[in-house]
């Protein structure tokens, strides 16, 4: 019969790099990102699964790092707003975001970039409403709703242009 | 922070079912964990021990069969909202699942997660007591078979008795030629209320009906008085007829005041979805979607 862990080993690429350690079992993977591997892009807000501050990506699928455990990434890809920018270049989205001025505080912008950049891979070209509907778990206490959306659809419009 | 606890990973329902027995009331079952972790960072769950189920082999099935579907109890909402053969046999549910929370919970929380939790603010059960859905639950006694309408008791509670899990939710298809609609209308992410509708149109009067409301009352109820009354009613009829129901409504609901409306508004609002979905389902009125 399996016996109870307090400490588990952890094996998983963190923005394309490779992780290996333990980690206690109760450790959620916000505080793994932030504490242990200084990884702040991704904020705490509601620890409610609510406003999606804390989302980043496991797999390429965006979740609730407040409330999702390390110990669940085993094996898995994540993607946190810092592994966006690639050899010093942000992701289109994060330029349409600043062009757009898509942010006021910026609390909610990790997330809201990381939800449509799952978006877009899973739709690459999503009506007004996809985008609303999909990021409906992303809130952003400024109101930047408009400019986000804009943002998200100017990407993709230029990447079906492409 | 969450107050520490350890994890236990069994490979088998019967392990697992041995390891609920062996910690007893110190240990809970953990699926998604998209409802457990919450009540235990809450402090609503102190628990020293979980017994993940994601590690047992088996349970993670969806198999689209000739008359009903199997899904298995750690099968998440993402994958029955997406999944093709989920939406083209069994549109309700895919319909209800869509609906659930938001994309992360959908990704993390599984639909024995949401049976089990039992919580009257849910989707799934009343589009799957549409579909009269049943469970099979197993312990170290063996495994038992129940309708979903017996499995769920009331408010957070179930036919699960201690050391006991949810291991496969079956759920038949509709008759032939049936037609079918959820309806559905929010705050804050989980439903006010819901409804879920099939019916069976004959040249433009009703033959055969099956209607749900959700979270209106302890659990999700099926309404067999008010399904025998639409026979022969057009769709526009019975519409009217549900509406008019309120008084049975609130009767058969139970319905209770909480945070996300007065009993009074539930039982009138269960109606007026009622008759939306029926419209739907009908094909009368719009899309499938949120109220
Ligand atoms: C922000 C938010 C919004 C939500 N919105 C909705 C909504 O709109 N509609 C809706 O229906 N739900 C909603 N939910 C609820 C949530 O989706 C479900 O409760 C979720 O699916 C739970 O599944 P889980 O696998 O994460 O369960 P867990 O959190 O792992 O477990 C939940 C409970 O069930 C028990 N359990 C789990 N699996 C088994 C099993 N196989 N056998 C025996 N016991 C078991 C656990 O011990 C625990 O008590 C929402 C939740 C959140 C956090
Ligand atoms: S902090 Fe995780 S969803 Fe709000
Ligand atoms: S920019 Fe402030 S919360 Fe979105």
């Amino acid at each position: 019969m399996a016996e109870p862990r307090a400490i588990v080993t952890l094996d998983c690429t963190v923005n394309g790099e490779r992780w290996h350690g333990e980690v206690p079992v109760e450790e959620v993977l916000l505080d793994f990102l932030r504490a242990r591997l200084g990884l702040t892009g991704a904020k705490r807000s509601c620890e409610s699964e609510v406003c999606g501050a804390c989302t980043v990506l496991v797999d390429g699928q965006p979740m609730s790092s407040c409330s999702f455990l390390a110990f669940e990434v085993h094996g898995k890809q994540v993607t946190t707003i810092e592994g966006l920018t690639c050899e010093g270049r942000l992701d289109p989205l994060q330029e349409a975001f600043m062009r757009n001025v898509a942010s006021q505080c910026g609390y909610c912008t990790p997330g809201q970039i990381l939800a449509a950049k799952a978006l877009l891979a899973a739709n690459p070209s999503p009506t007004y409403e996809e985008v609303g509907e999909w990021l409906s778990g992303n809130l952003c206490r400024c109101g930047c709703y408009p400019s986000i959306a804009e943002s998200i659809l100017e990407v993709a419009r230029a990447q079906s242009a492409s | 922070m969450l107050s520490s606890f350890e994890l236990l990973e069994p490979t088998t329902v019967q392990e697992a079912a041995g390891l609920l027995e062996r910690y007893g009331d110190e240990a809970r079952v953990y699926a998604g964990g998209a409802e457990l972790i919450l009540l235990m960072r809450y402090g609503l769950v102190d628990a020293t021990y979980l017994v993940n189920v994601k590690t047992i082999s088996g349970l993670g099935g969806l198999v689209a069969g000739e008359d009903a579907l199997r899904v298995g109890s750690i099968v998440t909402h993402r994958a029955l909202e997406l999944d093709a053969a989920v939406r083209k046999g069994w549109p309700l549910l895919a319909a209800a699942e869509s609906h659930v929370g938001n994309i992360r919970v959908r990704s993390q929380g599984t639909l024995g997660g949401n049976l089990c939790f039992a919580d009257p603010h849910a989707d799934p059960p009343t589009a799957l007591l549409v579909y009269e859905a049943s469970v099979t639950i197993e312990g170290s006694g063996g495994s038992s078979w129940l309708p979903l309408s017996e499995f769920l008791r009331g408010t957070y509670e179930t036919a699960l008795q201690p050391a006991e899990l949810l291991v496969e939710i079956e759920v038949p298809r509709l008759p032939s030629g049936w037609t079918a609609a959820f309806a559905r209308t929010e705050r804050f992410y989980r439903p006010t209320a819901n409804a879920a509708v099939a019916i069976d149109l004959r040249a433009g009067a009703i033959a055969g009906a099956r209607l749900a409301v959700g979270c209106v009352g302890p659990t999700a109820m099926r309404l067999p008085q008010l399904e025998s009354e639409l026979a022969g009613l057009t769709p526009a009829e019975a519409g009217r007829r549900v509406m008019d129901a309120r008084a049975y409504l609130s009767r058969q609901l139970d319905p209770v005041d909480d945070l996300l409306g007065s009993a009074e508004y539930k039982s009138y609002i269960a109606g007026v979805l009622l008759a939306r979905a029926i419209g739907q389902a009908a094909g009368t009125e719009g899309a499938n979607g949120h109220g």
